[in-house]
């Protein structure tokens, strides 16, 4: 099947007037793996098959899902499952519609995966600002609950879970699971020192696992058809279908549904409308949301996967692909970077606390034409004593762009030394 | 008095949602915001009261979180996305009309009340930027036309 | 090489081998065997933060630095301190630690005992590249009683939060902010006001907490620390007693498990003010001397006509007149030539007064203002109170009192001065002119706080040594010299030539103390091991 012929899986209801009712996600089909998972199968059968899915995490690491619940403890005791709905990675914004338009996927997803691994009490942390998103969602829990699909004893299997919904109040920081728990515990959101990991010591402090929106969205899916259909999708180790962000620099910005391995330029041009202006070409592609390394025009024939990005010097991380033309400076783009990993960086451990806005003021200075040659060696050199001395990856999220943009574009950053302007020509703003 | 009886009982029923009373402190801290439209510190030393927790650390998590306000904002509090997809569709010719036409800087609120404006980083929304958040809303796909437009609407 | 048993751990550390107790971190297996992994925010007695980073070392098989104060030695872990991966990693933190950190070391207190001066020296590159602007925060602020807080010479450690969350309780500082802007600081309004707030100046890595009482009056290079004994209480804290040109500027926590973990309140870390704040007795005043007398002729001729009149009551009115009042302010050596002097004269009662306000914290503070009420008891006087002693004295039972360390006609008042007309003989040994001394037919000048040695027993039947640090002042010395020189003229045992001999002495009458001699006391003290201490 070619992309062309692909019919979305995850967003299939999401054109529906009234997708977000109860009423609308069961007359399509909702629920039944819900009811097939509690009613069928033993929470060890719904883990294998999700383990045989090959699903991997949609929030940016890409860890096997299977083997992520697998981490936790079996048999009784407490133990969590939270659903990371704190979406803030810039590029990214497919959590939001999958929670605004099919809240009911999202929970199913959710409360099969506390069947799974035995959470009564599941957690879904959404960032602060997703307001709309939030009064969807307590809806579609309050009506899951009223149909016997929440709560005590689900659709009459015993299986007892109570979801709980979390406002966060606006910090970045708190997608990285251990700050998520330390904000969910009622703290200030630092990231926690690991080991130990959050499947042994988590939310307070007993076994947990957070996974992200899109990832719980796929589970319903490999209950109902089967982890080999599902297998099916996609390319080998890089399973299922995935939503794919393109913002930026293009016709159709968007949230497109393709099989893992889509290319990037197909996904560019042939979907996403290309290019904005037909009198700018395209320069780069953040293929992965912010935090991963750019990819020039040149190296722009990849195919959108976890193991092929990886191979190719950058990451899918959390598909957020942000399309740049040539009007972009990319010292003004990297700025723009440094500046929120500043704003955003937590303050606890020195190298990222301090780095970051060393970083800006580098960048700063070489942006208004005040720039030396040895801040580009300057600012590689930061990237190194950054990336892998901090608690949590933010320092890892803003040390890798850095590097990579000095390093694909140094032309450009150079010329803002020896000229003290752009190279880039800057065009109109398109509003 | 602030908290008011009505939001007391929302707190009383957040604080009987956490199996630790301490993690309904975010909710609580939004409950009071939303009904004074910032958080003083007088509601600080009331919240460190009723969740038995040190003022100090109250007054620590209301300023870690970007969203929690210490000073009062205008009626129509505007959020412009200033993160990189916005940036390059526009965001800045966007905050320099809104501080021409409101007469304030970036973290000023108008003399008569009615608006207050900053930039804030990512808000998730990149597939319609340039965009920004008037109090709890999403505008999206914003030009300077809608941008007139909305402000209008504002009263 | 096998692990010795399932306790322990065998790892190697910079190609030493190290063993240690299994659940070690590797900061603490490191310094075992003398190699110093640097930190900051690490303390032995606090919880594990693990945000200075300065710690990272490079342990085989794991591609990231890690850090070693969280991380467990465990067996055959090999662990790289000077890697270049190490090197670069702590000199990177070395470098971001001081971008916004302002040249204040012309200024600063912490000067000399600064970890980050100390580090930036052996752990630095010796420059920064950094020429940007720095963070500002206010300085000199007023954070309590007894500090002052610099906000941009923070470095975020957060000991000082962790202490008053984990070792007062007291939860008065929070962090604030993030990011670069983070800073420490109290709720508005609110103070860091614990017992205890001195010692988060003692933690503070850099000069960001100080102690305003310090502030600005020493260069900690020019003073002389000796180690010694805390006398404001009795749970005689180990400190190191801050002296330059024989004046105590500051008084500092020494880390003893045993007694006070690294902690002292901040009563005994400023209670050297109130030895410099009182008027000193310098030579021997009194009748017996007509006027004042230096210890030569105390030695040829003073000792004698005291000792001449204890014996002449004696005779006259029995022994048993002549009483003592002791004190738990003296050390065990005073205290026990005390009784021999009593005892010699005939006598038998020895009064010690009580001094006690508020109570036992959970901490360290205890209620008895005295460090030594133990040793009065146990070196066997204290076997009548004071208010008897007084009722005694009224009623013609006692007529010669000898008074160690103790204002008793301050304390008890115009009872006590109508009692003094009763008395044929009072004289008192002291350090400074109090009332009972200027009542008195003889007064003795006797050694301070940190100007002689002494053993103090505490609370928990410790018995520690105080050490001097000073010269004493004019003709003082400390009261077991004058009192078994006056006793050796009623027939007692030659004086004790130093310390050491006087505290054999004391320790041969004593059966608690019999096996103990001053070199096993240490710096650290020992613990009793008799019942008669009253432990438990």
């Amino acid at each position: 099947m070619t992309n062309q012929e692909y019919r979305p899986l995850l967003l299939k209801n999401i054109h529906r007037p009234d997708s977000t009712s109860l009423s609308a996600y069961r007359e399509s089909g909702g629920y039944k793996a819900l009811e097939r998972a509690v009613r069928e199968m033993t929470p060890e059968q719904v883990l294998e098959e999700v383990k045989a899915s090959g699903l991997r995490g949609r929030g940016g690491a890409g860890f096997p899902t299977g083997m992520k619940w697998g981490f936790l403890p079996k048999g009784p005791g407490e133990k969590y499952l939270v659903l990371n709905a704190d979406e803030s990675e810039p590029g990214t914004f497919k959590d939001r519609l999958l929670m605004e338009r099919d809240p009911h996927l999202v929970l199913e997803g959710f409360l099969i995966g506390c069947y799974a691994v035995g959470c009564t009490r599941g957690y879904i942390y959404i960032r602060g600002e997703f307001v709309e998103p939030w009064r969807i969602l307590l809806k579609a829990v309050e009506e899951a609950r009223s149909a016997n699909l929440a709560g005590k004893n689900i659709l009459g299997s015993g299986f007892d879970c109570e979801i709980t919904i979390y406002r966060g109040a606006g910090a970045y920081i708190c997608g990285e699971e251990t700050a998520l728990l330390e904000s969910l515990e009622g703290k200030r959101g630092m990231p926690r020192l690991k080991p130990p990991f959050p499947a042994q010591v988590g939310l307070y402090g007993k076994p947990t696992s957070v996974n992200n929106v899109e990832t719980i969205a796929n589970v319903p899916l490999i209950v109902e058809m089967g982890s080999s259909w599902y297998a099916g999708i996609g390319r080998p180790k890089n399973t299922g279908p995935k939503l794919y962000c393109v913002s930026g620099h293009v016709r159709k910005p968007g949230v497109y549904e393709f099989p893992l391995g889509i290319p990037l330029k197909e996904l560019i041009f042939e979907h996403a409308g290309g290019l904005l202006r037909e009198t700018r070409p395209l320069k780069a592609v953040i293929p992965g949301g912010s935090s991963v390394p750019i990819l020039p025009a040149e190296k722009c024939d990849v195919l959108m996967d976890f193991d092929s990005l990886a191979a190719a010097g950058t990451m899918l991380g959390s598909a957020g692909v942000i399309v740049l033309d040539d009007s972009v400076c990319m010292v003004d783009a990297l700025l723009n970077l440094a500046r929120f990993y500043a704003h955003e960086s937590c303050g606890q451990c020195t190298p990222c606390r301090e780095g970051c806005g060393w970083y800006v003021q580098i960048l700063e200075r070489l942006e208004r034409g005040e720039g030396k040659s040895s801040d580009l060696d300057l600012l590689l050199d930061l990237s190194d004593r950054i990336q892998g001395n901090t608690i949590c990856p933010l320092g890892d999220a803003v040390a890798m762009p850095v590097r990579s943009y000095v390093n694909v574009f140094r032309n450009e950053f150079q010329y803002h030394v020896d000229h003290k302007k752009c190279l880039a020509e800057p065009a109109p703003a398109p509003v | 008095m602030i908290p008011s009886q009505a939001t007391q009982l929302q707190i009383d029923a957040a604080l009987k949602e956490y199996a630790h009373e301490r993690s309904a402190l975010l909710a609580v801290l939004h409950l009071i915001q939303k009904e004074r439209g910032y958080i003083a510190v007088e509601d600080e030393a009331w919240v460190a009261k009723r969740l038995d927790l040190p003022p100090a650390e109250v007054a620590g998590v209301v300023s870690f979180y970007t969203m929690f306000r210490t000073k009062p904002p205008g009626r129509h509090h505007i959020q412009v996305c200033r993160t990189l997809t916005c940036q390059i569709r526009g965001c800045r010719e966007l905050v320099k009309h809104l501080e021409q036409k409101l007469g304030i800087q970036d973290g000023g609120v108008t003399p008569d009340g009615r608006y207050s404006l900053i930039t804030v980083e990512c808000l998730g929304s990149c597939g319609t930027a340039p965009m920004m958040q008037v109090n709890d809303d999403y505008h999206e796909n914003l030009t300077l036309e809608r941008l007139d437009a909305l402000l209008d609407s504002m009263k | 090489m096998a692990d010795p048993t399932p306790e322990q751990v065998t790892l190697t550390i910079d190609s030493q081998s190290v063993t240690v107790p299994a659940g070690t971190n590797l900061i603490e297996a490191a310094r075992s065997v003398g190699i110093e992994i640097p930190h900051f925010c690490y303390h032995p007695r606090l919880s594990i933060a693990g945000n200075c980073r300065m710690c990272l070392v490079d342990i085989e098989k794991m591609p990231k630095n890690q850090i070693a104060c969280s991380t467990k030695a465990a067996p055959g872990m090999i662990v790289r301190t000077r890697s270049d991966k190490a090197v670069k990693a702590r000199q990177g933190v070395m470098e971001f630690l001081l971008i916004n950190h302002p040249l204040d070391c012309p200024i600063c207190d912490q000067a000399g005992e600064c970890v980050l001066q100390d580090f930036s020296y052996h752990y630095g590159t010796g420059g920064s590249r950094f020429d940007g602007l720095k963070v500002h925060h206010d300085k000199n602020v007023d954070l309590g009683p007894h500090i002052v807080f610099d906000g941009e010479r923070c470095i975020k450690c957060t000991r000082c939060i962790r202490f008053c969350e984990e070792v007062t309780h007291t939860h008065e500082l929070g962090l604030f902010s993030r990011g670069d802007h983070t800073i420490i600081g109290t709720f508005p309004g609110k103070h860091l006001d614990n017992a205890y707030s001195g010692c988060t100046a003692d933690i503070c890595p850099v000069g960001a907490l100080t102690v305003k009482e310090f502030r600005f009056k020493q260069r900690v290079w020019f003073l002389r620390n000796t180690a010694s004994i805390c006398a404001g209480c009795a749970r005689g804290c180990n400190v190191n007693l801050g002296i330059n040109e024989e004046r105590i500027w500051r008084i500092t926590p020494r880390d003893n498990g045993a007694v006070n973990q690294s902690w002292i309140c901040d009563e005994g870390r400023l209670s050297y003010q109130t030895y410099q704040q009182s008027e000193r007795l310098g030579r021997a005043l009194g009748s017996a001397a007509a006027g004042s007398a230096t210890r030569e002729i105390l030695a040829a001729s003073g000792y004698e006509q005291v000792a001449a009149t204890l014996g002449e009551i004696a005779r006259k009115h029995g022994g048993a007149t002549v009483a003592g009042i002791t004190s738990g302010h003296a050390s065990v050596e005073e205290q026990a030539a005390l009784k021999e002097l009593i005892e010699r004269a005939g006598g038998n009662r020895i009064a010690l007064p009580v001094h006690e306000r508020g109570d036992d914290d959970a901490l360290l503070i205890r209620k008895d203002k005295t460090a030594n009420s133990v040793g009065a008891r146990l070196v066997g006087g204290a076997n009548c109170t004071p208010e008897d002693l007084l009722a005694a004295i009224k009623t013609g039972k006692v007529r010669a009192l000898v008074v160690l360390r103790e204002d008793f006609l301050g304390e008890f008042g115009a009872e006590a001065m109508a009692a003094r007309g009763a008395l044929d003989f009072l004289m008192t040994l002291d350090w400074r002119v109090t009332a009972t001394v200027k009542a008195s037919d003889v007064a003795l000048p006797l050694c301070a706080y940190g100007e002689m040695d002494g053993s103090l027993i505490n609370y928990q039947g410790r018995i520690q040594l105080l050490r001097p640090g000073l010269t004493p002042f004019e003709e003082s010395d400390p009261a077991w010299k004058p009192l078994l020189e006056i006793a050796s003229r009623l027939g007692g045992a030659a004086v004790p030539k130093n310390f050491r001999e006087a505290f054999r002495w004391a320790a041969s009458r004593v059966p608690a103390l019999s096996q103990l001699d001053t070199p096993a006391l240490g710096k650290y003290g020992v613990a009793l091991e008799s019942p008669e201490t009253g432990r438990g």
